[in-house]
């Protein structure tokens, strides 16, 4: 403690007596007179633990014995201070909810833009929404498979809130590797149908066993067009996808040449990828194999 | 004899074409040609529908090592049945220690590349795309697991670093491939077989040809990465359709060119692009040998391998970076996850009035040291200090051993623990 300057001691000191005795208002406000000369309002400078994870809890603050006793013992509490309370603890305010606040700018923006209509767009911020969108894509349950931060961080473009609120960027390109290897299963997996020869120039007999017959069926049917941008979007869309991202449109008249189809895709990628990441493998393919390709269809 | 590369195809068509009078000779002469046939039988016999005076082969220039099947030189790549004959494939085999399930059969098929060979079942096309796409995903999660932090552009130099045709070349230079200097029916199946001339078609992965694509060539363009995502391939390259028909027109073009009364002074054995074409030859046919494992082993089997083969290689993720603004992305990180500003200090210095002065300077968030560097001057150290503080934010690791989702497919997996999921790097202005 002896190194901290003088400023953290003071916030964790005052964390401290927070948690403590909430209702002692005097012995805050003593200790900070006693400890900053000035009648200066508090200001805690790490409001908020850090390591944000949901699982990890915000570490508990370190105080000794004596600062308990010092702030007991001090000065008679003051006639009036100015009532310090935010409006809510930001340590408990999810991330997903609220740009930091030392990455907001000036306010304004010095920037001439074109139309000034198309700096307008809404994002939905109601949890409901979100997880009956969760519940149609992934069956009954479907709003419980991923924890808060990251139900909302899928469907979160990085056009969002100049990317300070986090992205799915990285989801969706772990979530495509996964789509691609499950739909091209799908495809060898899938009863050949009648009718696909192929017939050699030099009349020749290929090696004939059943796994390169699975094989084989590539030819005829791509994977890439089993889960193309188009048909990933309709799903998308089908299980009301669109209200649910936050992005922000270039064009908010137009959402299609904004980039609609890609966000689209993205947002189910991500989903996808947050799913193997929570719970393993096995789970993500039967997500993939039972909500996904079987509803994007042959 | 068979190794070298000649340069362009009117070399190759010289060099491979009999003399006109062998084929004479030896239908003349009928007698000899059954004396030599009984004196070089081996072990193995062929079928009795061989007949080795019509396989194409010139039979005095090059005394053939096993019989050949009829016209063999016309078939563009090796029968099936003629793998099991060879020694060069069970040697690969035994090597690489495959499983027994996967026949021989199926691996001289990896060895044939779309270019030699045209027809699907006979060319390694399609187990290569089974095997791309298995490598991508088992090395991507791998990355995800290992490396949760890593910003999208690192992702995308780091699976080209691992799972690129480059890489994967290595793997199979370092499993002795060799290859037919030109495909052909008569070559020995274990060789590895393509053709510079006719480019084939390549593995087209997952990724779309953007619309705009004429404009980003034309105005450079730049595009997102997040677009990147879903339209280009798993390295982030766009994707060109018609690059395969652009390469095979400029072929036509020099060929069309190709003046035969002037005898080149020099021969060129290679340029960029025949290098190109060799490499993604070889790399194809290590996806091919990993989508064979699948197709006859299943999926434990080619994770083992891909681990031993692929994931066992060395890459140093920190050189794979470059910051434009280091000292502005770290005060934009401090800021998002409200940390105390970074302030840079000097932890050490000797020097300063010498030619060569070295500077030590910490980078500072409250009391917890980021990053610290050494560097010739101030401004460099404080960068460097700058830049290891976000590498070590970016190459935050659970460690080596973490555990991969694809360990719950093995039956009796203990139960998962959720992977740490990072929300993302910081968009540096």
């Amino acid at each position: 403690m002896a190194l901290n300057s003088s400023r953290s001691v003071l916030s964790s000191t005052c964390k401290a007596l927070q948690q403590y005795s909430r209702s002692s208002q005097p012995l805050q406000q003593s200790l900070s007179r006693r400890l900053l000369p000035s009648a200066a309002p508090i200001r805690h400078f790490t409001s908020s633990p850090t390591c944000r994870s949901d699982k990890v809890p915000p570490t508990p603050t370190i105080f000794t014995e004596d600062e308990i006793n010092a702030a007991k013992n001090g000065e008679q509490p003051p006639a009036e201070l100015p009532e310090q309370q935010p409006a809510e603890p930001p340590a408990e305010r999810p991330r997903w909810t609220y740009t930091p606040e030392k990455m907001k700018g000036p306010g304004f923006s010095i920037n001439i833009v074109k139309d000034p209509r198309r700096t307008i767009w809404k994002n939905n911020e109601d949890p409901v929404v979100v997880d009956t969108m969760y519940k149609r894509l992934l069956g009954p349950g479907g709003d419980k498979m991923l924890p808060d931060e990251i139900k909302w961080m899928a469907i979160t473009h990085k056009s969002f809130d100049q990317g300070r609120r986090g992205f799915n960027t990285r989801l969706a390109y772990f979530g495509r590797q996964i789509l691609a290897l499950e739909s091209t299963r799908e495809i060898m997996v899938s009863p050949a149908a009648q009718g696909e020869l192929i017939t050699d120039r030099y009349n020749r007999e290929p090696f004939d066993h059943p796994a390169m017959a699975n094989v084989d069926k590539l030819a005829f049917r791509q994977p890439r067009d089993l889960i193309h941008k188009d048909r990933v979007a309709k799903l998308a869309l089908e299980v009301g996808m669109m209200r649910v991202v936050r992005w922000k449109p270039r064009l908010p008249e137009n959402l299609e040449g904004s980039g609609l189809t890609v966000v689209l895709n993205t947002a189910i990628f991500a989903i996808v990828g947050a799913i193997s990441l929570q719970h393993g493998a096995e789970v993500a393919q039967r997500v993939v194999r039972e909500k996904i390709l079987k509803k994007l269809g042959p | 004899m068979k190794r070298l590369r000649p340069a362009s195809s009117r070399w190759t068509g010289w060099l491979l074409v009999a003399r006109p009078g062998a084929l004479r000779s030896a239908q003349q002469q009928p007698v000899s040609l059954t004396l030599r046939r009984q004196q070089s039988t081996s072990t193995a016999t062929a079928p009795a529908s061989y007949n080795t005076q019509l396989d194409g082969t010139d039979h005095d220039r090059f005394p053939p090592l096993e019989p050949l099947p009829p016209s063999a030189t016309s078939l563009p790549s090796p029968l099936p049945e003629r793998a099991l004959r060879s020694a060069k494939l069970a040697a690969l085999h035994a090597r690489l220690s495959l499983p027994k399930k996967l026949p021989l059969q199926t691996l001289a098929r990896t060895l044939v590349d779309a270019s030699a060979d045209e027809n699907p079942k006979f060319n390694n096309a399609n187990l290569a795309f089974v095997g791309q796409t298995l490598i991508n995903y088992h090395i991507a999660e791998w990355i995800m697991v290992r490396y949760p932090r890593l910003p999208m552009a690192i992702i995308w130099a780091a699976m080209l670093a691992y799972t690129g045709p480059a890489p994967l070349h290595q793997v199979a230079r370092s499993w002795g491939i060799e290859s037919a200097a030109v495909p052909g029916g008569e070559v020995d199946p274990g060789l590895l077989q393509y053709s510079l001339e006719k480019p084939g078609t390549a593995i087209r992965g997952f990724g779309y040809k953007r619309e705009e694509l004429d404009f980003i060539d034309k105005y450079k363009f730049r595009q997102s990465i997040n677009s990147g995502v879903i339209f280009d391939d798993d390295y982030g390259n766009l994707i060109r359709e018609n690059a395969q028909r652009q390469r095979q027109e400029e072929q036509d073009a020099m060929d069309a060119n190709y003046d035969e009364s002037i005898e080149p002074d020099h021969m060129s054995y290679g340029n960029e692009a025949t290098r190109s074409l060799a490499e993604n030859a070889h790399a194809n046919f290590t996806r091919a040998v990993v989508g064979a494992i699948y197709a006859h082993c299943g999926r434990d089997a080619v994770k083992a391998f891909i681990k031993s083969h692929i994931m066992s290689r060395t890459l140093d993720f920190s050189k794979l970076f470059e910051f434009k603004n280091p000292t502005r992305e770290l005060n934009m990180l401090c800021e998002r996850e409200d940390f105390d500003p970074p302030i840079a200090r000097m932890l050490s210095e000797t020097g300063r009035l010498s030619r060569t002065p070295v500077y030590v300077v910490g980078i500072f968030s409250g009391n917890d040291k980021l990053g610290e560097a050494v560097g010739p001057s101030l401004d460099m150290a404080r960068l460097k200090a700058a830049m290891n503080s976000l590498k070590s934010w970016y190459l935050y690791s659970p460690g080596g051993n973490a555990r991969l989702p694809s360990d719950m497919l093995a039956p009796e997996a203990r139960p998962w623990q959720p992977a740490y999921i990072d929300i993302g790097e910081v968009v540096a202005r």
